[in-house]
């Protein structure tokens, strides 16, 4: 990875892609297929990251559980504009998982899914969580 | 709410926007400032205490602009809730002096991004999950027209019009960044695609600028403006459960409190400065406010409702889209936009009759959220 030649000088903490200091990884854990997050154990509320309590009840119980690898778009657009690591044109999506959260992801092809495309996980890449067409 | 005070807006004054690096963050808040008491007829030593809003600061930026008017030992209070930052202290102002806590407070907000983000778009946020992950702002954006037209059917070009609307009324606006600059609808469509369906002219500039009020008691003085209802709505869980678009519930929800407050129905409203970062803001917010019903927010442009010389003209000063977005000092100018509105004094954007204005600001950017705040205040001449 090449680090941008002039480091901005920002307040905001753009991370080591963009040439800032490093940053702990506020997204959600992929392993294989799978989203790793926690449910709550009062309302079954699905979080990934995991939160302190469930976001949606406070119940203070929740369960390690994992998420996909199926899922459906809310909606996907196609970026053209370079953005951290990634270079134009890159798709993202909005997917709820079945039975889960809903995830911003990368989609493997850079293409438009009409939204309530089905998806599946397809693992991560540098921390990215990417899908494909199921 | 009967022993609620009665809040005007005394005097209002703003920079110009655009990008200025070379000049100091300060002193486009002193322009703003001056400008302000001046036209509030208030002295330094009538400010019982001062809001500000910022999202990027620098920190300590009140207090180094205070600094230089001479403004002093009074409560100073930041408050950044992301693009309705000058809103969020707007209405902290109003409800202070509503609830007697103070009878004149300053307001401004301050922004100056060209000296943080040299390269274009602003830098996603790496603490964020979604920032983190590569989605920038006009993204964001993006999947909700994405979302949008797949619901509705509505084609790009429903987009693109609130772009040649408001960057139309901008033209005419002398303190606008794009001042000047008219496009055609085939321009907006042609222009460079950001995140589709959103060209380069379907989002607002990137600025530096500042904007001021002086709220407080009314002194009975000529052009002071009534606050008839200021109302503030934070985010809630959006996620995999959510009905609504992504933003859409925080400016819901402030603009139902804000119509209870003032007993004004949404049909009343002569002039509208809203939240349009990206051409599909214009359209979600609209809806929100309840000018239409969800899904038909995309016809108002085009049906000439909105426009200028429609029947709510909607950003007639160019919106951010025209303006700039120098994010904490945008909800402020566009409360300075609405009273020169109110008073006849807006000159070539002026909207004709206006004597009920409303102002919106809607602030993002935290994954999983619908959204940090959303302000939305009614206005009358007194």
């Amino acid at each position: 990875m090449s680090e941008p030649s002039a480091p901005p000088i920002s307040k905001r903490r753009s991370g080591q892609v963009m040439g800032g200091a490093f940053v702990s990884d506020p997204r959600c854990v992929v392993k294989g297929d799978k989203v790793i997050g926690v449910r709550c154990a009062h309302c079954r509320y699905p979080t990934s990251p995991p939160a302190p309590w469930c976001p949606a009840c406070q119940h203070r119980e929740q369960v390690e559980a994992e998420f996909g690898p199926g899922g459906t778009v809310w909606a996907s657009t196609l970026v053209q504009i370079p953005v951290g690591r990634w270079a134009p044109p890159y798709a993202m999506a909005y997917i709820d998982l079945d039975d889960g959260p809903r995830v911003i992801a990368h989609l493997e092809a850079p293409a438009i899914l009409a939204v309530g495309t089905r998806v599946n996980i397809v693992g991560g890449d540098d921390g990215d969580l990417i899908v494909r067409l199921a | 709410m009967s022993d609620r005070k009665e809040v005007v807006i005394r005097g209002v004054g703003s920079s110009h926007y655009g990008r200025f690096p070379d000049r100091r963050v300060e002193s486009l808040a002193w322009e703003a400032i001056l400008e302000a008491m001046q036209d509030a007829g208030a002295e330094a030593g009538e400010i019982e205490a001062v809001f500000v809003g910022s999202v990027f600061g620098p920190p300590g930026v009140a207090t180094r602009t205070l600094r230089g008017i001479g403004i002093g030992g009074v409560p100073v209070i930041t408050i950044e809730a992301a693009c309705a930052s000058g809103t969020a202290a707007y209405h902290e102002a109003c409800e202070a002096v509503a609830l007697g806590r103070y009878s004149c407070v300053l307001v401004f907000g301050i922004e100056h991004l060209s000296s943080l983000f040299t390269r274009g778009a602003i830098v996603p946020e790496a603490t964020d999950s979604e920032g983190r992950a590569g989605l920038p702002l006009p993204g964001l954006y993006a999947l909700q027209a994405q979302r949008y037209m797949a619901q509705f059917g509505t084609r790009p070009e429903a987009f693109a019009e609130v772009a040649v609307k408001n960057k139309g009324n901008g033209a005419h606006n002398p303190r606008a960044q794009l001042k000047g600059s008219a496009p055609t609808l085939d321009e907006v469509m042609s222009a460079k695609m950001i995140a589709e369906p959103l060209t380069f002219l379907q989002c607002c500039p990137v600025s530096d600028g500042s904007a001021a009020a002086v709220v407080g008691r009314p002194k009975g003085r000529r052009g002071e403006v009534r606050v008839l209802a200021s109302a503030m709505a934070s985010g809630q869980l959006w996620d995999h459960r959510s009905k609504e678009f992504w933003g859409e519930g925080p400016v819901r929800r402030a603009a139902q409190a804000a119509y209870a407050q003032s007993g004004i129905k949404p049909s009343e409203v002569d002039v509208l400065e809203v939240h349009d970062s990206f051409t599909i803001g214009e359209i979600l917010t609209l809806e929100a406010l309840d000018l239409c019903k969800v899904g038909e927010g995309a016809s108002l442009a085009p049906s000439g409702h909105t426009q200028r010389g429609g029947q709510q003209p909607v950003n007639p000063s160019g919106g951010l889209l025209s303006r700039g977005h120098p994010l904490g000092a945008t909800g402020t100018a566009q409360i300075a936009e609405i009273v020169w509105q109110l008073r006849g004094m807006a000159g070539a954007h002026q909207v004709p009759n206006a004597k009920l204005g409303l102002v919106e600001t809607m602030g993002g950017g935290a994954a999983g959220m619908e959204g940090n705040a959303s302000v939305v205040s009614l206005l009358a001449l007194r």
